[in-house]
C-alpha cells in the first residue's frame, strides 16, 4: 500500500501542505480538487520526481522518500499522454524495458500482450503525432502498465479526450484495474468518473487533502464546508434500480425513487435540491415521488435556503427565502416532498 | 471605397520598401559574384591558396562548432530547467561574447591565452592557441557559442519537463532520460545552432585575426584570405574568396530555414 505521512513541498505556485493519506493495495483512489489544490504535485511526489521538503512516502511499508522514480515501481500517466515524438508506439510501449534487462522475444511477447490489453495493436508501427488523442492515451496507458508498476498514477487522464473517447477509455480504466488489481491514483474535475470508477474518493484544498472515503460515502458526509460546497452535489444516493413498465424504481434505503432511467442494477441517483417541491399536505400532480418526512435542518444562505427532511433519507431541498417565511417552515415540522421521475439523475 | 484605395496604397508603399531592400542585397551579391571574369574566378578557386584557405576554414569551423555543441549542451539544459541562486547573472554572461565586438573578444583571447601563467602554462604543455590554427578554433568557439548556446537553451525550454518525469518513472536515469528522450526531442534544435554556429564560424575574422593573426598558407581562412589578398590587390584571389563565401552563407541559411521552420513537426 502506499502511505504518505505530512508531506510538504512547496514549488510556488503549487504545494502541499503536511498532508497524509493511506491508499491500500488493490484500491483505485480518485483525487478531486479545485485547480491548484496541489492534486498532479502529490502524483508526482508519490512518483518521486521532486523528493518533498518534508515528511515521508511508504510503498508497502519501505521508505521510499528518497529513491529515484526508477526504483519505485510507480507508474505516471498524463493528461496530455507525453509519449516520445521521436519514437513509434512499439518503441513508446516497451521504452522501459530496456532498464529490466530481458530478452528480445519476452520484451515482444510483453509488448503484444500490453497492445492487444489496450487494443492498440494495429498501431504499433505508427508515430505519436499521427494518432487520435484516445489512442495516445491507449497508449501512455500500456506503456506504463508494462512495467507491471505496483501503483499506477493518473493525471487527469480522460480530461483531454471527447466525451464518446472519454466513456470508452474510462470503462478500459475500469476492466484494466479488475484484471490486473493494480492500486490506482487518478486525479479527476469529474464526479462521474469518480463514482464509476472510484473505489476511495479524497478530495483536495490548498495542497492538503481534506477529506478521504468511499465516493458515495463523501458524497454523503461531507467533512467540512469547502467538500460540500466544492462537490456541490447533495441528494446522492445508492441503491438497486429496477425498471418496471418503462419507469425504473430504485431502492434506497427501503425507498422507492422512481426515475426515468433505463439503468438498472446498483447505481447512483441524485436530485437536484432546486427540483424538490415542498408542501405541508400531499399534492396531487403529475410527479412520480413524493415522500412525508420531518424538517431535520433549515440552513441559510441568502435568498436561498436548504431545507433538509428526513424521509428515510436524508433530502434536501431549496427554496427561496420568501417561501420560508409564506409557509413558516420550522425545524421538527412534517412535510411532503415532491420530484418527477426525470429529474432523478442516475449514474 | 475611399479608405480601400488609401489602404492598397499603403500596402504598396510597405512593399516598394521590401523590394528596394531585396533588390540592394541581390544587387551586392551579383556585383561581387561578376565582378571578375568567369576564368579568372575558376583559376583562383583552383590555386594552392584558395585551396588551403577553404581547408582551413571547413576544419576549424567544424570543430569550433562540435566544441560549442558539447559544451551548451549541458550548458543550455541547466539554465532551461534548474532554478538557482544567480540564474539571470549566468544567463546575462554567457549572452557577453554575443554583444562584444569580435576584435575586443579577440583581444581578450590574446591577453588570457598569450600573457597570463594560465595561457602559458597551456602552450608549455603543448597547446598552444596564438598565432596558431587552434586560435582560430578558439576564436570561432567564444563568439559563436552563444549561437549554440541560445538556441538550444530556447529548444530545451520548450520541451515540456514532463517528457523526462515518465522516461524517469519507467526506469531511465536523469541522464539516460535526457539522452533518450530529451537531446533526440532536440534534433531539430541542434541542426539549426550547429548550422548558424559552423556558418558564423566559417566567416568569424575579426577575433581570428587578432589570436591567429593573418600569415598567408599557415592562418589563412577565406575571411582571412579575402582580408590579404584585398590588401595586396589581388582582387581575383578576394572575389574567389567572397564568392565561395556567399555560396555558403545561402546554402547555410536555407538548410537553417528549414530546420528552425520544421521545429516542432515529427
Amino acid at each position: 500500500m502506499v502511505r504518505i505521512e505530512n508531506i510538504s513541498k512547496n514549488l510556488g505556485e503549487f504545494f502541499l501542505k503536511d498532508t497524509s493519506l493511506d491508499v491500500a493495495d488493490g484500491d483505485y483512489l480518485m483525487i478531486l480538487g479545485p485547480t491548484g489544490a496541489g492534486k498532479t504535485i502529490l502524483l508526482e511526489t508519490i512518483a518521486g520526481i521532486y523528493p518533498p521538503d518534508k515528511g515521508k512516502v511508504y510503498l508497502n511499508g519501505r521508505d521510499i522518500t528518497r529513491l529515484p522514480p526508477r526504483q519505485r515501481n510507480i507508474g505516471m500517466v498524463y493528461q496530455d499522454y507525453m509519449l516520445f515524438p521521436h519514437l513509434n508506439v512499439e518503441k513508446n510501449i516497451r521504452y522501459g524495458l530496456r532498464s529490466k534487462k530481458i530478452s528480445k522475444e519476452e520484451t515482444a511477447q510483453k509488448v503484444d500482450e500490453l497492445a492487444n490489453l489496450l487494443g492498440v495493436s494495429h498501431l504499433l508501427h505508427r508515430y505519436p503525432g499521427t494518432l487520435s488523442g484516445g489512442e495516445q492515451q491507449r497508449i501512455a496507458i500500456a506503456r506504463a502498465l508494462i512495467m507491471g508498476p505496483e501503483v499506477l498514477l493518473l493525471d487527469e487522464p480522460l480530461s483531454a479526450l471527447d466525451s464518446e473517447t472519454r466513456t470508452k477509455l474510462r470503462e478500459e480504466l475500469r476492466r484494466i484495474h479488475s484484471f490486473t488489481h493494480t492500486t490506482m491514483i487518478h486525479v479527476t474535475h469529474s464526479f462521474d468518473e469518480a463514482f464509476l470508477l472510484g473505489s476511495q474518493m479524497a478530495i483536495m484544498n490548498n495542497g492538503e487533502i481534506v477529506q478521504v472515503g468511499e465516493p458515495s460515502e463523501v458524497f454523503r458526509k461531507p467533512n467540512c464546508k469547502f467538500v460540500a460546497e466544492f462537490l456541490g452535489v447533495t441528494n446522492v444516493f445508492r441503491g438497486e434500480s429496477v425498471i418496471n413498465n418503462g419507469l425504473a424504481y430504485i431502492n434506497v434505503n427501503e425507498l422507492k425513487v422512481a426515475s426515468a432511467t433505463t439503468r438498472d442494477g446498483q447505481v447512483y441517483a441524485s436530485i437536484r435540491p432546486e427540483d424538490i417541491l415542498i408542501s405541508l399536505g400531499p399534492i396531487e400532480s403529475s410527479a412520480r415521488n413524493s415522500f412525508q418526512g420531518e424538517i431535520q435542518d433549515i440552513s441559510d444562505a441568502g435568498t436561498i435556503v436548504r431545507i433538509t427532511v428526513d424521509v428515510g433519507v436524508p433530502l434536501v431541498a431549496a427554496i427561496t427565502r420568501r417561501s420560508l417565511l409564506d409557509m413558516g417552515l420550522k425545524q421538527g415540522m412534517e412535510v411532503f416532498l415532491t420530484f418527477k421521475a426525470v429529474d432523478v439523475h442516475v449514474f | 471605397m475611399l479608405s480601400r484605395l488609401r489602404e492598397s496604397r499603403f500596402k504598396i508603399i510597405t512593399m516598394l520598401f521590401g523590394l528596394v531592400l531585396a533588390a540592394f542585397i541581390v544587387a551586392l551579391l551579383i556585383g561581387v559574384v561578376t565582378h571578375t571574369t568567369p576564368q579568372a574566378l575558376i583559376t583562383s578557386l583552383l590555386s594552392g591558396e584558395i585551396q588551403f584557405a577553404i581547408r582551413l576554414s571547413l576544419i576549424t569551423s567544424v570543430i569550433s562548432t562540435l566544441f560549442c555543441i558539447i559544451v551548451s549542451v549541458p550548458a543550455a539544459y541547466a539554465l532551461a530547467r534548474y532554478n538557482f541562486r544567480g540564474k539571470v547573472l549566468l544567463n546575462t554572461i554567457l549572452d557577453i561574447p554575443l554583444a562584444l565586438p569580435p576584435l575586443v573578444a579577440g583581444v581578450g583571447l590574446l591577453i588570457l591565452f598569450g600573457t597570463t601563467s594560465f595561457g602559458k602554462g597551456l602552450a608549455e604543455a603543448g597547446i598552444k592557441f596564438i598565432f596558431t590554427p587552434q586560435g582560430i578554433v578558439l576564436a570561432q568557439f567564444f563568439v559563436n557559442m552563444p549561437f549554440m548556446f541560445r538556441i538550444l537553451r530556447s529548444t530545451f525550454q520548450g520541451i515540456n519537463p514532463r517528457y523526462e518525469y515518465v522516461a524517469q518513472t519507467l526506469g531511465s536515469t536523469e541522464a539516460e532520460a535526457f539522452w533518450r528522450v530529451t537531446l533526440p526531442m532536440s534534433k531539430n534544435g541542434l541542426m539549426a545552432g550547429s548550422i548558424i554556429t559552423w556558418c558564423r564560424g566559417i566567416g568569424e575574422f575579426g577575433a581570428a585575426l587578432m589570436v591567429a593573426g593573418a600569415t598567408r598558407m599557415q592562418t589563412e581562412t577565406l575571411p582571412i584570405s579575402l582580408y590579404l589578398n584585398m590588401s595586396s590587390g589581388e582582387l581575383p584571389m578576394a572575389i574567389a574568396a567572397a564568392t565561395i563565401l556567399i555560396v555558403i552563407s545561402l546554402v547555410s541559411l536555407f538548410i537553417f530555414e528549414k530546420f528552425s521552420g520544421f521545429a516542432h513537426v515529427f
